[in-house]
């Protein structure tokens, strides 16, 4: 599958993006190597966002290239890079509140099934087969994000830290490679918080590779391999942990400067 | 929703049968055989509005070419009512789909004006096009229906007929609302980003509903055709578009029972209303208004909420009891 097995699951090359006379990214670079966590930090504004959106199609970039698994990216609609393997979450949760929690993750499974409208018409054995299939797997994420008892109540109706819990599992039913978590901590207590690291450990020992913005340095900094650190679009720093905490340009621009955010 | 689905069919079942049986009149036949047709209407609009979460103004076009098509094949070129219908239903989805491709990239209002202007057209080319219409004096003599010896030529038989298809529609409807696809367009009405992100090809669904409620209103606009044997451009016009929106909304967007409520609603409130006379208009308005106001989400969610809520006060009522 893989087609340079050694080589990066995810390359961004020199990625720069504007909106209007807003420089939201510019000239960004860095891999995302099979199996890691990468963790993307820095200010508010920084272009994390806007980063996600380009990676997953949702923007395409001004100049640049991003590559998935020597695929490229851009030119590709969002639901084909979802089926390339690339997921995501939202930082202010988008779940589908009408429908029922087992629902939300059911869409999930939609790119890796393929019964139409002919098919849900006539309900011929292979839909039935399929659909119970989609249930199964279902319902599994749900244990494996641990709400399994709450499979048939209106989504809108959770507490908000199982929103988020349900978002990353209706993200996982896609079956990615690579998972895009869009500040997963934010509205989530400190026990919530630590549950969640927990959780990303468990995704990540399924295989999963992981990038997540995050203003909880805390949880960043423990669940993350490597780090990139933007500021105004720019890349300021990338490295392990340690090495992005003590370079002095982070330091100078973001941890150093007043604790912008969180 | 869920839980009414055997129980839902057989009352409607019993109720067709019963009111089949029982009525006598024929101007009653009539107008059960105009609710059905317009349910179908409704139906239709229903899937692409309340779940898919997109609006046409137009539709009473589709409605339309299922109609004209069927009377022009029939009784211009001799056709057989049956051979037309698939012509008639295949020729909506055809436009439907070469209109929605266009006008489904717009959203909320933008999508709102494009497809009224498609119903305008669509009006004008049934007014104007008088060689193949009749033009604004209409079309007459299309044949009625048969079916090898069985004729429906009386207004029970094809009140039968017309509730039968109605009845395969519901639950074509909702096995497709409950189905992988209809999770799918239920999604986009909720949140069409998230729709997107998770890998859902969004404007290939929504194209897809747009011709499946076409298909439907040209299916209506058939039965209409020939059961009425005499149509004109009027009853295609733009208020026939805004008729059809309004019977889902107040009905209930996204439920097929709310569908069927609606388009009761709209097509007897008229007759009712007629000992207003000149104020008739007045009261039907204001009734449409009194709904929406009391029961926004439409009749169906509002009466079962109603209704669940006096239960669960008498559960409470008996609960309290208890505790004490």
């Amino acid at each position: 599958m893989v087609d340079n097995p050694n080589g990066p699951l995810l390359a961004v090359q020199s990625v720069s993006k504007s909106f209007g006379g807003v420089q939201a990214l510019s000239d960004i670079t860095f891999d995302v190597d099979p199996g890691m966590v990468m963790g993307l930090i820095g200010p508010n504004g920084a272009g994390k966002t806007t980063l996600f959106n380009v990676v997953t199609g949702a923007y395409p970039a001004d100049t640049g290239d991003i590559i998935f698994e020597g695929i490229r990216v851009p030119g590709r609609k969002i639901h084909q890079v979802v089926g390339l393997g690339v997921a995501r979450t939202f930082q202010n949760v988008e779940l589908f509140e009408s429908m029922t929690v087992l629902e939300n993750v059911m869409v999930g499974r939609h790119i890796r099934t393929r019964s139409g409208f002919w098919g849900a018409m006539t309900r011929l054995p292979g839909v039935l087969r399929e659909e119970k299939e989609i249930r199964d797997r279902s319902l599994d994420l749900l244990s494996f994000v641990g709400l399994q008892d709450e499979a048939h109540r209106q989504s809108g109706d959770l507490p908000f830290g199982w929103q988020r819990l349900l978002e990353i599992a209706r993200a996982l039913a896609s079956d990615p490679k690579l998972l895009l978590l869009d500040e997963p901590a934010a509205g989530l207590n400190a026990v919530e918080t630590g549950q969640l690291g927990e959780l990303l450990e468990r995704i990540r020992d399924l295989g999963v590779t992981l990038m997540l913005v995050e203003h909880d340095m805390s949880l960043t900094m423990k669940v993350s391999d490597r780090i990139v650190v933007l500021d105004q679009g720019r890349m300021l720093a990338q490295g392990t942990p340690r090495e992005v905490q003590s370079d002095e340009a982070v330091m100078a621009a973001y941890l150093g400067g007043g604790h912008a955010s969180n | 929703m869920r839980r009414l689905p055997p129980i839902g069919h057989i009352i409607f079942i019993l109720a067709v049968l019963l009111t089949g049986f029982l009525i006598e009149n024929t101007y009653y036949f009539q107008l059960l055989v105009f609710v059905g047709i317009h349910t179908l209407l409704a139906l239709g609009l229903n899937m692409l509005m309340g779940y898919a979460g997109q609006i046409s103004l137009g539709h009473a076009a589709f409605y339309g070419i299922g109609a004209y098509t069927t009377a022009i094949l029939t009784a211009t070129y001799g056709f057989s009512p049956w051979a037309a219908l698939p012509c008639a239903v295949l020729l909506a989805s055809a436009v439907a789909y070469v209109v929605g491709l266009p006008t489904l990239k717009l959203s909320g209002y933008y999508l709102g004006m494009g497809t009224l202007g498609f119903g305008m057209i669509g009006f004008i080319v049934f007014r104007e096009w008088s060689s193949l219409t009749g033009g604004s004096s209409g079309f007459v003599g299309i044949p009625p229906l048969e079916i090898g010896p069985v004729s429906f030529y009386s207004g029970r038989s094809y009140f039968f007929l017309v509730w039968t298809v109605v009845l395969g529609i519901i639950i074509l409807c909702r096995r497709l609302i409950d189905s992988r696809t209809g999770r799918a367009l239920r999604s986009i009405h909720d949140s069409e980003k998230a729709s997107r992100a998770i890998g859902v090809d969004t404007m290939a669904l929504k194209l897809r509903v747009f011709v499946f409620s076409a298909a439907v209103a040209a299916l209506a606009g058939f039965l209409y055709a020939h059961f009425v044997t005499f149509i004109s451009p009027g009853t295609f016009d733009f208020l026939a578009s805004v008729r059809m929106v309004t019977m889902v909304v107040i009905g209930g967007m996204a439920s097929v029972w709310g569908a069927l409520l609606g388009a009761f609603l709209l097509t007897l409130l008229p007759e009712w209303l007629h000992a207003f006379s000149e104020f008739e208009m007045v009261v039907y308005g204001l009734i449409l208004m009194g709904v929406m106001i009391v029961l926004p989400r439409g009749l169906f969610r509002g009466l079962l909420d109603v209704f669940e809520g006096a239960r669960e006060q008498t559960a409470k009522r008996s609960g309290g009891v208890n505790g004490r």
